[in-house]
Parts: structure tokens; C-alpha cells; sequence
């Protein structure tokens, strides 16, 4: 099917002239599949909350969280498709102008943020709040990518190569430890690191950097107790398993009362306020309670298809600003699923991660559709 | 560099170097990345499924538990001792008040209102954080339970709640207090019958195990719920008769107060042929509704006390002490039952032997004689003018004659000791009946009690010194010497009965042993019987009741031990009788713990036990429905003479002369029938009815209810219609005598002239109704 030239309301001087190719199906329905099983996630996982309402939230709306991310996730899907109409050329230009916007935003959190829970990471506009940090993730991305595609042949130089970038990280980090927000920054700079090993910067570099960040942890673990604690709860949650590793030991109950073949879809009990965060970093373990490890198996084959989907998109992007903003979108999508997985299974130590699609969030779930458009509309210049 | 210049760059194609590294991504993330992310989840879902689930399950599942009705406690004529009756327990669950917004302060005034609780208190109950159970009071009232109800209702309050329980009621509120002991705040039994038959009364507790979310309240949607239904428990019924118990501590309390007894008393009344145990009683007792309360002796003492609380505990502990099952003592001359028994089934001693009594006795291994308590000597004497005077002298030669050995297997027979195998030790027995806290005896070892050398202990012994044994074991072994020789299992509870009627355990009365013969049985019956019986000779002499055959035996022994250590002198007084002597059915065996010598009655068994006996048996034996025999001059009653063709006034003179009233119906001069006939033994003072020149009407008159009529009441009103009463019972001087019992039931039709049986009680005894 061909499509005739579509109007872009934001721009009106750059009318599509050429009609582009088709986007990939099975990427979008994989994303699709992933967002309509999220969807059904929140409803089973935050129905007890919000019914009893210990938060004094919900009003006892039983179904509240589930309204609005439905809210969300319609709006969401909208932004994905008109994401995979802009030509990939458009994200190039204003790659730069979307850091810059990201960057002021950062600048402003810890003035004028929300705060929750102890950390500021919120802005508030009137009837809805933003993380400036999920944008700082698409801002790097594309940044980056542009970058890399300028640069193209220079990246084993350390002065082009790895200073701008290293720039741009160190300011976006340094900005989110003012918030504080340890986890995006460990994404940030994963992302960061994903995205220079695409572009050609030679291993030694990452040898050099493990090198770095593993004695900047050293020197953490040994001069706060409160990262030591976060370890030693790692190794053994049962220990301190009425506060510190409450979470874990509660969501591993989750996870391995649900057995092979789970407790049945709305079944799990361990969401009636056993476990906290249940709709939200916690989803996956009601999710592995109920559906148990054959539907866990399931949905971590659907991730690893959209993922190596995602991959396969970028191998076939005709251009490397598109191959490298694939690969580093398909990248930040599995390292969130990654660390999401991992912390709940305690397979590492605990931090706050969403998974997209399932974790309750508005923001985040629009921007990862955003993410999705994004690849989305790169595969319609896809050759294959 | 200029943002949006990026026609400048240069579109190149990815390199084969960017190709070959996001394979390796595609690698590491699409595939081992999520390999590693399954086998974490096989681990934790699969291998260790069973860990996870466990612990998952100890905090998800709540056990509701619903308590078993408690079984009831019955007489063994199934009079109520104890019940139980559903009440509720209220308590608050903050967490919902919270979560319903409720109005704290309107909930605590209203509830301190109620219960008359401190409105601060409740106020802080209803804001305990976190919470879903914070209790209130347990227990309330009936009309507690309902206006809070109300209140809940009304002001639409979900935070408040009730949850049922019961309360275990004591409708005789002391009556065989010591006997059924009590039970705490959860109806489990803490003493008496309550606790050793916890597991029968207790029943078993239903148990509801369901999911529940994190604040212990239901799901959402039910998923899981497995019920244990619980068991009721089962009903006793005692061989305890509240009526014999009735009498027994009323008779026993007044002798406290009569001979200012200071260390309390105790009384058993013993079934002689089955062993069950009829009343138990100890002084002081306690309100089992209200076991923490004392009275208000002691509350004196308490107050005066420097540590009130530990005074308080020690009261409380003493109340509960169940003396007449828990204290041993030397049973003194009311053990002489046992060396008479033997004796007479060795033959070593017989009714017609004779012993001298010269005021003490020489025994082997003494240094100084043992004394008789008459110091100036009984003389010469038979077996049972010995036992008569309850003279030392003469037990000791008889224990003598039976000899160590004997008298030693005769105390294991009787179930004083219970052999071991060590030879040495101090040995004890209890007599095992079913109630916690029996104490045992403590006897010498075979070995010394059995010395040829030294003859102190046996000689001792004969006469029931030198050892302790409890009064239960005493009433048992007596019992065995007057009811044909057999020893009997003591026992309380005599059935078990299921929550719907039905008997779920009966117990058969258990022999132990044959111990003594029958006719030797027989012997001692008489011998002991002499000792109530004869008003001149028998030291028992006061425990006799006219009308029946009692039989029994004094004790007065020293506490030896006490006097030893502390030099001070006290007595307990006991005394152990049974009735009827000739074919007995109960045993009464009554101990009085250190009268005062200042009481003014001399201290011994005969002055103090015996009466005390002896008014306990004039209550229980017309109780339990023995006729009373009397000579025909112990009864105040007249006989009507013949008046058949006699002029008015022969009659008048005859009728005065037999003490009796009349009344003339007709106008003759002659007297031509009269009711009732010659030959009636009627009350004395009746109103004879003669009828000169008319004859009596053959009509029958319909009996009235007599009971609780006062005796001249019932004389006279009766006489009104021509009938006549007389009465089975010896007349008080006051004749305030009310009617128990009649020989006709009320509403039987009988002629006139008739004379109606009665039996009588003094009128003070107003509550014999309420048995």
C-alpha cells in the first residue's frame, strides 16, 4: 500500500513529498501484543490497592490506575504512529535542539520538581507530570547517534570520539544525581556506552571504563553504607526481610508461589499489599504469580522477538543515523526489561526500574511508544 | 557545529564493523541475556517453588479460630454446677476506622459511654496505627452486647465489631467450689474439674483457614477457605449430690465459726460401695464466677499487709486450696478403724479379748512408755469398750500382736504405700482419683518400720501417729472396712455425655481389692457403732442421730512435726463416721485444722468433729431418703383410745389423758364412732373428731401438698377434714418444724380417719428446697 502525501500538522513547511515504504508489521504488532498484555497487568495487579486505597489515592476506584493508563496507552499508541510518519531525517536535525530541550528540563527539576518519595525527579504541568529523565534517554540516543553518524571514521580518536560524548554523559548524570536518580543514571550511561560500541570506538576504551566504573563503585560501596546495605540485601534478602529486603523477599514469594503454571490471570495474593509497587516496578511478579513460569517464559520470548526485531530493523536501516538510533532505542528497550527482570528475580541488586509497557506510568509509557514510533519509522526505509 | 545543518554530514551506510557488533548484541541481548533471565526464573518458580510457596502461605493464610462449646458440669442429679453462655467480646479495627474515615472521637465516647471505660483509652485503641484488632472488653453483658450493637448500627461503623465467645456461669455460685475449680479468660480450666478435664469440657476448636490480604481481612474475591469444623465438648456428670455437698459445707462452715478453727477444714462424704465421691469441701472457699475476689477477712489482712499484692496472691492461693484433697496429716485414733480391721482378719485380736490399760505402755526400742491420753488408765477392758474409749494402751498391744510385717502388707493393702523395689525410701501413695492437686502419704521404710529391734514405729502407728496420710485415703481405706472389705477406686466424675444427651462414658465403680473379709466387715460395723451408739461409754457419742444406726471414730492428733520445730501445740480434730451402720452407704469424714482453745469447748475429735458429723447426718440421711426408726418414746405422739359406747365425758378424760384435743359432731349423749379409730398413733394435741347420735360420712378427702407447711399447721388444718398426720421425725421443743416430706403424695383420695406419714425439718432450713 502506498500512501499519498500526508500533512504533518507541526510541519507545515516540510510536507512528505515521497511517499515512504511500509512500516514493519511484526515489530508493531509485537509492541502492540506486549502493551495490550500490560494493559491487562495493570488491571489484575492494582485493582487490591486501589480498592482498599491505603495511599488515600484512588477514592476506592477499584479500577482507577487501570483507567488511566488505558488513557495513556491510547493517547501512546497515537504518538507511535505519528512518531513513525516523521522521516528519520527530521529526528536527525532536531536530534541537538531535543538534547538542549531535555538538558533545560534536567536544569529545572531540582528547582522547581515534584518531590516523591525523597527524590525530585518530577515536573509538574498542570494534569500531568514528566520525567524529564525518560526524555534524557531518547535525547541521548538520538544525539548520539547523530553524532556518530557525522563523525563517521573519526570515533577511534579520543578527542573525537570520545570527549563530546563523554561531555554530554557527564553533564546529563551529573544532572540526575541531583535529583538524586541512581538507576536512570546507570541507564543513561549504559545507553551511553551501547551507543559508542556501535559507533566504533575501540574496546580498549570499554575495558578502560569498566576499569573506571568499577573502582567509582568500589569507592561508593565504601564510603556509603547506604550502597554497601543495597548489597549485602542483595546477596541476603531474607536476612533483613521485614525492612530493607522486604520488597525482594516479598517479590520473590510472588514470583515462586506462582510455579509452573501460576495461580490463574487476577488470582495473585501477594498483590493484596504484601507486595509494594505491585502495579509498578513489582508488575512482573504478579505477573510471573499468576501466569506462573510458562506465561513468564512467554512474555520474555515476546521481549527477546521485539528485541532481535529491533536489532534486525537497524541491520537493515539504509543510513547510520537510523541504524544507530534503532540499535540504541532496541537497546534501551532491553536494558530496562533487563534490569527489570533482573532486580524483581533478585538476580541483582534492588533499584527502581519500570518495565516498559507494564509498569504503571504515563510518562514512560508514552515515551517508549514514542521509542517504538521511532523504529517504527526507520523500518519504512528499511531495505531488505 | 550548527544544530540543523545536517546536509553537511555525510549519509553513509553502517560499516561492517557497526554489523558485526550489533550482531554480537543481538547475541548477548536477544539471546543471553533472557536465557539467564529464564533459568533465575526456573530456579525461583520451579526448583525452589515449594520454599517460596510456604512462606508465601505463612503470612497469606489466616487461621480464624472458632472456640468449642464448653461442656457442662452436672450433679449426679444432673443439677447445673457449671455452664457456659455465649457472650461477645468487642474489639476495634483501627486500620477500616481509618480507611472509612469514621469519626474517632463519636466511637470512643460512644463505647466508654457503654462499657463505662475511659474515653482517652478508647480514643487511643481506635488510633492505633496499622492495626485491625485491638480489643476493648471481653465479655460483655447481654445488654452491653446489644446497645452496642445499636450504636454500631446507628452511626454506621464499620471499625467496631463483635465477635462471640462464652462465659462459663456457676448458678451455686461457691457450692463444691474446691471440687470444680474454675476457668480463665480463654474458658480454659485453670483448677479443679475445669482443668484435669480440660480436654473432655474443653472440646475441640474450629478452625477456618482462608487467604487473606496483608491487613488479615478477606480477598477480594474468595479463593480459598478450608473449615475444620471444631467439637463440642463433652458434659460431665459428677458422683458430687449438691445436696449432700450442700449440707456438708454449711455444717462444716459453722463449725469454723463454733470452734474458731484458724487454719481452715475440710469434709469428704464417700459413696462406701462405689468409691464416688458425694461432697468435697474445703474452708475457705471462693466464688468461681469471681475466683480473684476474696473475702473480706482477708481483705483485712491484705490491706494490713506491707506487700498487698503478694498478700493478695497468697489469699487468692489459699482460697483455692482444695484442704480436703491436697492436706496430709496424722489421721490420730481415727486410723485405730485400720489396726481393728486387721487384727480382726489376722485374729489377732477378737470381740471378746480383753486388754488392762494402766495409763501407758512399755514398747521395745523406747525409752520412755507410751502414754494413754487417760492418764489414770481405762483398766480392764474388751476389744470393743477399747475402741469405745479410743484407748492408746490397748491399740498398741493389738498392733503389737498383729506384728511388723502384717501391719506393713496391711498398709499397702489398704492403699497407704505403694511398694517399690528400694527398700530404704520413704514411700507414698496416692489414691488416684480424678482431681489434680491429691496429695500422698509419707510412711516409714519397710526396713525400719519392720526392725525387731525397735517397736516405736508399729506401736505408733496403731494408734495413727508417726505418719502422714491425706483424708481421702483414710475415708477410702474406712470405707473398705465397713462396706464388706472391698477397696473402691475414689472417683468424681461418674459419666461423659455427648453435646446431644447421649452417654458417651460410663464408669463401672472399680474394686481394688478385697482387703478384709465381710464378716470381719461386719465386726468392725459394730464394734465402730458402739462408738456413736452407746451415750455413756462411746467418745463418738456426739456424732449420734435419733432415729438412725451411725457408726464412726474420733481423732485428735498433734501436729508432732510443727511442735518439734516451732514448740508451738496444735491439734487437728477429726472425726470419720458412716451411716447406716448396719448396711452403710456413706462415709463422712470431717477434719478441723487448729481450734482455738479458746473457743471454750474442749479440743478433741469427740467435741468438735463428732457434732459437726453428726448434724451433717441429720440433714443427709432424711435427704437421701432413710427413714428414721425411732423407740416409740423419742417420738411425741399419741394413741387414740378406744371411745366406742363411752358417755362425753369418759371420753373427755380418756382424750386428755392421751394428750389429745376433740371436737363433737351431733347431739347424742353416747358416743357412737370416732376418727380416727382406736389404736392410730397420731400427733399429740390433735383434734379427735367423736360423733354422738350422727355417723361419720364415707366420703374421701383429696390429700393436699404439705411441704414446707409448719408441722402444727398441717396437724390442724388437716384434722378439719378428718385426717390425721403423724410425724417420722423427732419433734424440736419449738415444734417450729416444717414438712419435707408426706407418706401419700398430694392429691391422692383417702378416707377420712386416715393418718398421713410426715418427715420434718427445722423451718431454718428454707434452701433444702432449691435440691
Amino acid at each position: 500500500m502506498r500512501y499519498e502525501s500526508v500533512r504533518l500538522a507541526g510541519f507545515p513547511s516540510a510536507p512528505v513529498k515521497k511517499s515512504r515504504g511500509e512500516m514493519d508489521l511484526s515489530f508493531c504488532v509485537l509492541v502492540l501484543l506486549l502493551l495490550s498484555m500490560g494493559l491487562l497487568m495493570i488491571l489484575s495487579s492494582s485493582f487490591a490497592r486501589a480498592y482498599y486505597d491505603p495511599g488515600d489515592v484512588t477514592g476506592g476506584k477499584a479500577g482507577y490506575f487501570f483507567i488511566r493508563q488505558l488513557i495513556f496507552a491510547v493517547a501512546g499508541t497515537f504518538l507511535m504512529f505519528f512518531a513513525s510518519k516523521i522521516p528519520m531525517k527530521l529526528y536527525r536535525k532536531y536530534a541537538f535542539h531535543f538534547l538542549l530541550f531535555a538538558v533545560v528540563l534536567l536544569l529545572l527539576v531540582p528547582f522547581v520538581g515534584t518531590k516523591v518519595n525523597g527524590s525530585r525527579r518530577w515536573l509538574s504541568l498542570p494534569g500531568i507530570r514528566i520525567q524529564p529523565s525518560e526524555l534524557a534517554k531518547l535525547a541521548v540516543i538520538l544525539s548520539f547517534s547523530r553524532l556518530i553518524a557525522a563523525k563517521a571514521g573519526k570515533m577511534r580518536s579520543f578527542k573525537e570520539g570520545i570527549l563530546p560524548f563523554a561531555g554530554i554523559l557527564a553533564l546529563i548524570v551529573g544532572l540526575l544525581m541531583l535529583e538524586p536518580h541512581f538507576s536512570a543514571s546507570i541507564i543513561i550511561i549504559a545507553i551511553g556506552g551501547v551507543m559508542l560500541f556501535l559507533g566504533g570506538v575501540s574496546l580498549g576504551w570499554f575495558i578502560g571504563a569498566i576499569l573506571v566504573l568499577g573502582g567509582a563503585l568500589a569507592v561508593l560501596l565504601i564510603f556509603f553504607p547506604y550502597a554497601s546495605e543495597r548489597i549485602t540485601t542483595w546477596l541476603d534478602p531474607f536476612k533483613s526481610s521485614s525492612d530493607e529486603g522486604y520488597q525482594i523477599v516479598q517479590s520473590l514469594y510472588s514470583i515462586g508461589s506462582g510455579g509452573l503454571s501460576g495461580l490463574g490471570f487476577g488470582k495473585s495474593v501477594q498483590k493484596y499489599m504484601y507486595l509494594p509497587e505491585e502495579h509498578n516496578d513489582f508488575i512482573f511478579s504478579v505477573y510471573c504469580e499468576e501466569m506462573g513460569f510458562i506465561g513468564a517464559a512467554l512474555l520474555l520470548c515476546l521481549f527477546a522477538l521485539l528485541i532481535l526485531r529491533g536489532y534486525y530493523i537497524a541491520l537493515k536501516c539504509p543510513d547510520r543515523f537510523s541504524f544507530l538510533v534503532c540499535a540504541g532505542l532496541t537497546s534501551l528497550l532491553f536494558i530496562q526489561v533487563f534490569l527489570n527482570v533482573g532486580v524483581v528475580t533478585n538476580l541483582l541488586p534492588c533499584t527502581g526500574i519500570s518495565l516498559p509497557f507494564f509498569s504503571y506510568g504515563g510518562t514512560a509509557l508514552m515515551t517508549e511508544l514514542i521509542e517504538m514510533g521511532i523504529i517504527l519509522s526507520a523500518s519504512r526505509d528499511a531495505v531488505y | 557545529m550548527k544544530f540543523n545543518r545536517t546536509s553537511r554530514e555525510p549519509v553513509s551506510k553502517p560499516n561492517s564493523q557497526m554489523l558485526r557488533r550489533t550482531l554480537f548484541l543481538m547475541a548477548v541481548c536477544g539471546i543471553f541475556a533472557f536465557s539467564l533471565l529464564l533459568a533465575r526464573l526456573y530456579k525461583i518458580q520451579i526448583i525452589d517453588h515449594k520454599f517460596y510457596e510456604e512462606r508465601a502461605m505463612s503470612q497469606q493464610l489466616r487461621e480464624n479460630k472458632s472456640s468449642a462449646a464448653r461442656g457442662s458440669i452436672y450433679d449426679r442429679k444432673m443439677n447445673p454446677l457449671a455452664l457456659s453462655a455465649p457472650v461477645d467480646n468487642l474489639y476495634l479495627s483501627p486500620g477500616e476506622i481509618s480507611s472509612h474515615h469514621e469519626d474517632r472521637e463519636l466511637i470512643a465516647r460512644g463505647l466508654a459511654d457503654i462499657l463505662n471505660l475511659d474515653y482517652n483509652e478508647v480514643l487511643k485503641k481506635t488510633s492505633e496505627q496499622g492495626s485491625y484488632y485491638v480489643t476493648v472488653q471481653r465479655k460483655l453483658s447481654r445488654e452491653q452486647s446489644d446497645k452496642v450493637r445499636e450504636f454500631k448500627t446507628d452511626n454506621k461503623l464499620k471499625g467496631i465489631r463483635l465477635e462471640p465467645d462464652s462465659k462459663r456461669y456457676y448458678p451455686n455460685s461457691s457450692l463444691a467450689c474446691h471440687v470444680l475449680g474454675f476457668v480463665g479468660m480463654d474458658n480454659q480450666g485453670l483448677e479443679g474439674i475445669e482443668a484435669r478435664y480440660e480436654n473432655v469440657l474443653g472440646g475441640t476448636e474450629g478452625r477456618t483457614l482462608r487467604l487473606t490480604n496483608a491487613y488479615g481481612t478477606d480477598l477480594l474475591f474468595k479463593q480459598f477457605e478450608e473449615h475444620c469444623p471444631g467439637e463440642e465438648g463433652l458434659s460431665l456428670v459428677l458422683s458430687l449430690d449438691s445436696g449432700i455437698q450442700y449440707f456438708v459445707e454449711k455444717h462444716l462452715k459453722q463449725a469454723v465459726e463454733d470452734y474458731d478453727i484458724q487454719n481452715g477444714a475440710g469434709a469428704i462424704a464417700m459413696d462406701v460401695n462405689t468409691g464416688g465421691i458425694l461432697a468435697m469441701a474445703s474452708i475457705g472457699g471462693f466464688d468461681p464466677n469471681n475466683f480473684l475476689a476474696v473475702s473480706d477477712k482477708a481483705q483485712t489482712v491484705i490491706s494490713q499487709s506491707a506487700d498487698p499484692e503478694a498478700e493478695l496472691r497468697a489469699q487468692q492461693l489459699k482460697q483455692w486450696r482444695n484442704k480436703a484433697l491436697s492436706d496430709s496429716y496424722e489421721p490420730g485414733s481415727t486410723f485405730k478403724i485400720i489396726t481393728l480391721s486387721m487384727a480382726l482378719e489376722e485374729g489377732a485380736a477378737d470381740l471378746d479379748s480383753t486388754y488392762y490399760c494402766g495409763g501407758s505402755v512399755n514398747v521395745r526400742g523406747r525409752t520412755s512408755p507410751i502414754r494413754c491420753w487417760k492418764h489414770g488408765g481405762h483398766g480392764s477392758q474388751n476389744l470393743t469398750q477399747a475402741v469405745q474409749h479410743s484407748c492408746n494402751a490397748a491399740f498398741v498391744n493389738i498392733g503389737l500382736q498383729v506384728g511388723a510385717e502384717r501391719f506393713y502388707d496391711y498398709l499397702e493393702a489398704f492403699g497407704f504405700l505403694e511398694k517399690t523395689g528400694d527398700k530404704d525410701e520413704n514411700l507414698s501413695a496416692k489414691s488416684g482419683i480424678d482431681l489434680s492437686g491429691e496429695t500422698g502419704s509419707i510412711f516409714w521404710s519397710e526396713n525400719v518400720f519392720c526392725s525387731p529391734k525397735n517397736l516405736s514405729q508399729l506401736a505408733a502407728a496403731s494408734f495413727g501417729q508417726t505418719f502422714t496420710i491425706s483424708p481421702l485415703q483414710l475415708i477410702t481405706a474406712v470405707s473398705a472396712c465397713v462396706n464388706g472389705g472391698k477397696l473402691m477406686q475414689p472417683y468424681v466424675v461418674e459419666k461423659m455425655l455427648n453435646p446431644d444427651g447421649t452417654t458417651a462414658y460410663e464408669r463401672e465403680p472399680e474394686v481394688l481389692r478385697q482387703v478384709i473379709s465381710a464378716e470381719t466387715s461386719a465386726k468392725v460395723r459394730q464394734i465402730l457403732e458402739a462408738v456413736v451408739g452407746d451415750p455413756k461409754d462411746g467418745t463418738g457419742r456426739n456424732a449420734a442421730v435419733k432415729g438412725y444406726r451411725i457408726g464412726g471414730k474420733t481423732g485428735t492428733s498433734e501436729k508432732v512435726n510443727l511442735e518439734a520445730t516451732t514448740g508451738k501445740k496444735e491439734y487437728i480434730v477429726s472425726f470419720i463416721g458412716f451411716a447406716p451402720a448396719d448396711d452403710p452407704k456413706i462415709a463422712l469424714l470431717v477434719f478441723l485444722d487448729t481450734p482455738s482453745d479458746k473457743s471454750g469447748v474442749y479440743v478433741s475429735g469427740g467435741q468438735m468433729a463428732a457434732p459437726t458429723v453428726g448434724k451433717m447426718f441429720a440433714d443427709i440421711l432424711p435427704y437421701m431418703g432413710f427413714v428414721p426408726q425411732f423407740e416409740d418414746e423419742e417420738i411425741s405422739e399419741a394413741v387414740v383410745p378406744e371411745l366406742a359406747e363411752m358417755s362425753i365425758s369418759d371420753a373427755e378424760n380418756a382424750l386428755y389423758g392421751a394428750e389429745l384435743r376433740y371436737r363433737v359432731i351431733g347431739e347424742g349423749d353416747t358416743i357412737n364412732a370416732q376418727l380416727p379409730r382406736a389404736g392410730s398413733k397420731i400427733a399429740k394435741n390433735s383434734e379427735v373428731i367423736i360423733y354422738a347420735g350422727t355417723e361419720p360420712s364415707d366420703d374421701t378427702v383429696t390429700l393436699p401438698e404439705l411441704s414446707g407447711m409448719g408441722y402444727f399447721d398441717a396437724r390442724d388444718s388437716l384434722a378439719e377434714c378428718g385426717i390425721y398426720v403423724r410425724s417420722l421425725s423427732p419433734l424440736s421443743e419449738d415444734g417450729a418444724q416444717k414438712v419435707v416430706s408426706q407418706s401419700l403424695p398430694a392429691g391422692t383420695e383417702i378416707p377420712r380417719g386416715s393418718v398421713i406419714e410426715l418427715m420434718l425439718r427445722d423451718s431454718a432450713e428454707e434452701q433444702l428446697g432449691k435440691y
